[in-house]
C-alpha cells in the first residue's frame, strides 16, 4: 500500500491559557475564526497534510490547554514531538514571561533532542504591548525561531507552520519517512479520509 | 489520536498521580486538584475498574467543587462511553453543550459517541431481536399451556 504522504509529524502547541492556540491552529487547519473560543480542555487533536517542497507531511497537531490545572498533565503529551509551538499574546507581556517556564517544561519532557521550537507572538491585531524585538530576542535567547501572527486576520498563520515544518525536514534524523516507519499504522478507514486534502477533525492518527 | 475515546494513560502518569492521592488520603486532606488529577488518569486507563473509581471520583468533584465543572462534566462523558455507558455519556456530553453549545471539542467527542453507538447498536439490535422472538416463543407457549390447563 502507497502512502499519499512522505511523513507523519507530531507538532506540539503550548503557551498560557488565552494567548490563541486554539485559534492559530484553527485558522490553520480550516481558515475559520471564532471570537470567543471557549478554553481547551485537556489537550485536542487536529490533523493537516501539508506540501513542503512538493513532499507531503502529515502533521498531527496536539493542542494543550493552558489552564493551571492541566498544567502537570499535558506535559506527558510532549513526548516524540518534533516541533513545539511556544504561543505568546503581543497584548499581555506576562503571557511572554510566563514563556520561560514553558520552555522549562518542554527541556525536561520532550524525547527528541533535536527538536525545532518557533516562538508565536500571537494577536499582532491588537495594540501591542510587546515589541517584536522582544519577542525575536527571547526566541534568540533559546535558539528557537520566531514569527508574529493573527489568528484574526490569517497573517502569519500560514508561513508559521511553514517555516516551522521546512526546518523539522531539514534536520537531518529528527524524523522518519512512513516507508521505513513501522510504529506509524494507517487503516483503511484513514486512507478514505485523507483523499479530501486535509484532515483536521478526528479523521487521524499518528 | 483520531479518537479521544481511544488515548490510554501512560502508567507513569497513573502511578505518579495515584501516588500523589494516595499521600492525601492518609493525611485526611485531598486537593480537589490532587483529586482531579488521579480521576483524569483513571478515567483514561484500560482497565473499567479504574475508569469506574475515575467517574465516582468526578461526580464526588462535580457536586462538591464548583471551579472547574466544564472539565468534571468532559471527562465524566468520556469515562462513562469507555465502559460502554453510552447513554449516561451522552446525558453529560448533553448538560456539557447547554452551557457551551457550540464547543467543538465537546461536539467533536459526541460524534465518536454515537459512532460507537451505531457500531455496536447494530449487533445490540440483533441480540434484542433474537432476545424478543424467544420470550415471544416463551409467551407464546405459556399461554398455550395456561389454555390448555383450561
Ligand atoms: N484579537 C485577537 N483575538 C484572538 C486572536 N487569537 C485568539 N484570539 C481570541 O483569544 C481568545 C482565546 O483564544 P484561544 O485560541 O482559545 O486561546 P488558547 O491559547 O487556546 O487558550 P487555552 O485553550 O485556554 O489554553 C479567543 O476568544 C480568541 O477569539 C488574535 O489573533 N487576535
Ligand atoms: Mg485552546
Amino acid at each position: 500500500m502507497t502512502m499519499d504522504y512522505v511523513t507523519a509529524l507530531k507538532i506540539l502547541v503550548i503557551g498560557e491559557s488565552g494567548v490563541g492556540k486554539s485559534s492559530i491552529i484553527l485558522a490553520f487547519t480550516t481558515g475559520d475564526y471564532n471570537a470567543s473560543f471557549p478554553a481547551t480542555i485537556g489537550v485536542d487533536y487536529k490533523c493537516k497534510v501539508m506540501d513542503v517542497n512538493g513532499l507531503k507531511v502529515k502533521l498531527g497537531i496536539w493542542d494543550t490547554a493552558g489552564q493551571e490545572r492541566y498544567r502537570t498533565l499535558t506535559n506527558s503529551f510532549y513526548r516524540d514531538a518534533h516541533g513545539a509551538i511556544l504561543v505568546y499574546d503581543v497584548s499581555e507581556p506576562k503571557t511572554l514571561q510566563k514563556l520561560n517556564e514553558w520552555v522549562e517544561e518542554l527541556q525536561v519532557y520532550s524525547t527528541k533532542k533535536n527538536i525545532v521550537c518557533l516562538v508565536v507572538g500571537n494577536k499582532i491585531d491588537k495594540p501591542r504591548a510587546v515589541s517584536r524585538e522582544a519577542g525575536q530576542a527571547f526566541a534568540q535567547k533559546h535558539r528557537m525561531l520566531f514569527i508574529e501572527s493573527s489568528a484574526k486576520t490569517q497573517e502569519g498563520i500560514n508561513l508559521a507552520f511553514e517555516e516551522l515544518v521546512q526546518k523539522i525536514i531539514e534536520t537531518p534524523g529528527l524524523w522518519e519517512s512512513t516507508g521505513s516507519s513501522s510504529n506509524i499504522r494507517i487503516s483503511n478507514d484513514e486512507r478514505r479520509q485523507q483523499e479530501e486534502s486535509s484532515c483536521y477533525d478526528y479523521s487521524c492518527s499518528i | 489520536m483520531e479518537d479521544v475515546l481511544d488515548e490510554v494513560v501512560s502508567s507513569e502518569d497513573l502511578q505518579k498521580f495515584e501516588k500523589i492521592f494516595h499521600e492525601q488520603l492518609h493525611q485526611g486532606n485531598i486537593t480537589p486538584k490532587a483529586q482531579f488529577e488521579y480521576a483524569w488518569c483513571l478515567v483514561r486507563s484500560k482497565y473499567p475498574t479504574d475508569i469506574r473509581k475515575g467517574i465516582l471520583l468526578l461526580k464526588e468533584l462535580f457536586n462538591s467543587h464548583s471551579e472547574g465543572k466544564r472539565d468534571y462534566l468532559f471527562y465524566l462523558a468520556i469515562g462513562n462511553a469507555r465502559i460502554k455507558e453510552y447513554n449516561k455519556a451522552l446525558h453529560y456530553v448533553k448538560s456539557f453543550l447547554e452551557i457551551e453549545p457550540a464547543n467543538q471539542q465537546v461536539l467533536a467527542l459526541e460524534h465518536q459517541i454515537n459512532k460507537r453507538m451505531e457500531k455496536e447498536g447494530l449487533m445490540g439490535m440483533a441480540v434484542a431481536g433474537g432476545a424478543v422472538l424467544a420470550i415471544g416463543g416463551l409467551v407464546g407457549l405459556g399461554i398455550a399451556l395456561a389454555s390448555k390447563k383450561k
